[in-house]
């Protein structure tokens, strides 16, 4: 096996939907062995069961959604509501390192797989609870998505069009961020582990985890007992700072943000207007900011006839941060990110070969890469049983047709 | 995040100070780089010198502090690295232990490598602002923004984990290594289902067109807005008993969640009465107590006041020189055997300097009043 920052690291991952395991993944990224225990038993293992599904035809191995977050981990399957199933969890639990969960505060302990369980089999095991409040306080039973966290975090209420209602922000942000902040805690407790031996239990809430990224929101009111109010594209000091029209359809657009007087500068020269940058309505930062519904319909005259790519080009050469709005579709097949090696691309049983988002870094000395697809749903249980418990194929065969391995 | 679990962080900053103290929130919204609330956010815990690592001198002090260093951390565009003393092979050379994490918009290799990026143009460029707000009926407003900065956040946690990472690395084998972290590639990887919508299917992701499913929206309450959502069947029957079975509610407009989310105008204007007639928080707790997953669209004050934060002990409170008691957000995870702390709070520029450079680098006083006369410290 490579010499990857996490191996020798298994993972016991309990985790559904889509937090829990972006969490498991980051961690798959690095080296860890993830097992992710699934079941047919319980009907929502959602992110199986929803568009897209590769050429539109749905089947459990076929989901994009799946696909996508489970990338580098086994499958194997438990039915958690059989006795027997809880206890081939504790034994394999006994092997593991890490066991992470996102379910509601409380379900671990009801499964008989809470943490001081846990700790009695093995003392050093490190577990991470990701529930949507976390595992106290009055809300602790609330049923937590990621849009609903959104709203509760103030993000729907301070993002928006100036002058509009509270806006939706286009994903469900506080998923993929609680998982990421789930792996940064997991790293921690690695670290902690590696350098005292000791293992511990996290309880970590969606909500607050969010509220960790609102900052200037929530010390405005702190200091200033106002809320932040909504302003779309705009920024407190910066000016221009917007998506513009650019030429074709509704969906080209180009986004540019001017920091400093010498980006302003670099602005009117691209857009071969060097007068404005004499004109004193636009002559400081600050002025910029007071006129910048001028400053805006002269920057969307400019773009309005200009490809989105032509006036992002032209204004990154002149040192000005513009980009155009990205689809789907357009990052598949950004030059960029090709060349980057970013999209992993490999070989699956069922879909074949789809590019899917992959690792957000590079190391040097343990360079991390996708090691196999997504897995099919239960393609490991027999061999993680057979290998790690010692299980005979009967034994297996047995559980399996007693509806343990469902 | 990593100051906040105990590790000693040194913030050096440029003579002008950090990007960061001339951003705000201030107080009564005058200017003051010691009194910005995202700089002390970001900071507390840290202490902080100032080096112009644009000068000799000021490279020569970076040196001595790493050569005391286990981990990196910055945020320089590739294209002035090296002129900084920041080259991440160059370190390497010289501190083969130590561990180098450095963020940029688009990473040190490609076509946009030197390419500038701000949070607005990142979160275009990963391909999230073109699905905000989603389900849009209006084509001439622009793609938009979530709050904030979570563009630049979502590399900086990405460099977190990755040092971590690395540290562990380094335990193991004694050597040190450096990172490339890009953000628009950590965001673009946060997109929900939205690029599988490409490569599996097909189809090209919008910010206009309706929800997938519904109810799934914002609506009026009595004294707010609520955020109502039903993803599930189960979800949707508790709902409408609790809306006392409304006739309207068996349509056949209505009769699954996919129906639902496409007939949603019509789903909010028959909700939308029996919403407004509720308080926010009564209609949350309600909901809830039905396993319905309503949320409230919050305020900045619904949080500082909610219970339920309280309870946990969420925010922490930090004296702040010339800023007096300040409400933070705290940390969101809560650890069992390595509790969280507030030490310090966020550093005056170069208020460390004396201690750090002559008390611990060893640096004879003189030559720090020379380093500070010359602008370098």
């Amino acid at each position: 096996m490579a010499n990857l920052p996490l191996s020798g690291i298994r993972v016991l991952d309990f985790t559904w939907a889509w937090a829990g395991p972006f969490c498991t993944m980051q961690l798959a990224h690095l080296g860890a062995e993830v097992i992710r225990v699934e079941t047919t038993a319980r009907p929502a293992c959602v992110t199986r069961l929803i568009p897209p599904f590769a050429d539109d035809i749905p089947g459990p191995n076929r989901a994009g959604y799946f696909n996508q977050y489970n990338q580098g981990k086994r499958s194997i399957t438990l039915n958690l509501t059989r006795p027997e199933a809880i206890d081939l969890a504790c034994q394999l639990v006994r092997h593991c390192d890490i066991v992470a969960d996102n379910f509601a505060a409380g379900v671990m302990d009801k499964l008989g797989l809470g943490y001081a369980k846990l700790r009695s089999i093995k003392p050093e095991i490190i577990m991470i609870s990701m529930s949507g409040y976390g595992q106290t306080g009055p809300y602790k039973g609330y049923v937590g998505y990621g849009p609903p966290a959104s709203a509760a975090s103030g993000m729907f209420f301070t993002t928006g069009y100036e002058g509009g209602d509270p806006g939706e922000i286009g994903v469900s942000y506080p998923d993929p961020n609680a998982g990421i902040f789930g792996a940064f805690a997991l790293m921690a407790a690695l670290t902690h582990r590696a350098l005292t031996g000791e293992g511990q239990y996290i309880d970590q809430s969606q909500f607050e985890t969010a509220l960790a990224l609102m900052p200037e929101g929530m010390l405005e009111f702190e200091l200033n007992h106002r809320e932040p109010g909504r302003h779309g594209n705009h920024d407190p000091v910066m000016a221009p700072h917007e998506c513009y029209k650019a030429a074709g359809d509704d969906e080209k657009w180009v986004s540019i943000a001017v920091g400093g007087d010498e980006e302003w500068r670099a602005l009117c020269r691209v857009m071969e207007k060097p007068e404005l940058a004499a004109d004193p309505r636009f002559k400081t930062a600050a002025l910029r900011k007071q006129n910048e519904t001028a400053l805006d319909q002269i920057v969307t005259a400019w773009t309005n006839t200009r490809d989105r790519w032509d006036a992002a080009r032209a204004l990154q050469t002149a040192g000005v941060a513009a980009f155009p709005s990205m689809s789907n579709k357009d990052l598949a097949e950004d030059p960029h990110l090709n060349e980057r090696g970013y999209f992993a691309l490999l070989e699956h049983s069922e879909v074949g070969k789809r590019q899917h988002a992959g690792i957000p870094w590079k190391m040097s000395e343990t360079p991390c890469a996708v090691r196999s697809p997504a897995p099919l749903r239960g393609a490991d249980t027999e061999p993680v049983l057979k290998s790690l418990l010692g299980l005979t194929l009967d034994q297996i065969e047995h559980l399996r047709k007693s509806g343990v391995l469902i | 995040m990593i100051a906040d679990l105990g590790a000693e962080v040194i913030k050096v900053e440029p003579p002008g100070g950090d990007l960061t103290r001339r951003r705000g929130p201030f107080p009564n919204d005058q200017p003051d780089p010691e009194k910005s609330g995202i700089f002390i956010y970001l900071n507390a815990n840290k202490r902080g010198a100032v080096a112009d690592l644009k000068r000799p001198e000021g490279r020569e002090l970076l040196g001595k502090l790493l050569a005391g260093a286990d981990i990196l951390i910055h945020n320089v565009a590739p294209g002035d690295r090296a002129a900084q003393g920041l080259d991440s092979a160059a370190l390497l050379a010289a501190y083969p232990k130590l561990v180098v994490a450095a963020i940029s918009p688009f990473g040190e290799t490609g076509p946009y490598a030197n390419w500038r990026g701000y949070e607005l143009t990142l979160s275009n460029a990963a391909g999230w602002a073109t699905l905000s707000p989603g389900a849009s009926p209006y084509p001439d407003l622009p793609p938009l923004k979530c709050f904030g900065s979570q563009c630049e956040f979502q590399g900086g946690i990405h460099a977190a984990i990755t040092a971590l990472a690395a540290y562990m690395h380094r335990l193991k084998t004694g050597k040190g290594q450096a990172i490339d972290i890009s953000a628009q590639e950590a965001v673009a990887a946060m997109l929900e289902m939205n690029f599988m919508h490409w490569t599996y299917a097909h189809r090209e992701t919008s910010r206009l067109g309706s929800r997938l499913l519904g109810p799934w929206f914002i609506a009026d309450t009595a004294d707010g807005k609520i955020f109502a959502l039903a993803v599930e069947e189960d979800q949707w029957k508790r709902l409408v008993e609790f809306m006392g079975n409304p006739e309207w509610a068996s349509d056949e407009l209505f009769k699954d969640r996919i129906a639902r989310g496409q007939n949603q105008d019509a789903l909010k204007a028959l909700m939308g009465e029996w919403l407004s007639q509720w308080k926010t928080q009564d209609l949350y707790r309600e909901a809830q107590a039905r396993r319905v997953p309503f949320a409230p669209v919050n305020t900045m004050r619904d949080l500082y006041e909610s219970e339920h934060l309280a309870e946990r002990k969420f925010f922490a409170t930090l004296d702040q020189p010339g800023l007096g008691p300040v409400k933070l957000p705290g940390m969101p995870s809560k650890y069992g055997a390595t509790p969280w702390a507030l030490r310090r709070p966020a550093p005056r520029l170069g208020e460390h300097a004396e201690e750090i450079f002559c008390g611990e680098l060893g640096i004879a006083r003189e030559r720090l009043n020379d380093l500070r006369k010359a602008g370098v410290a």
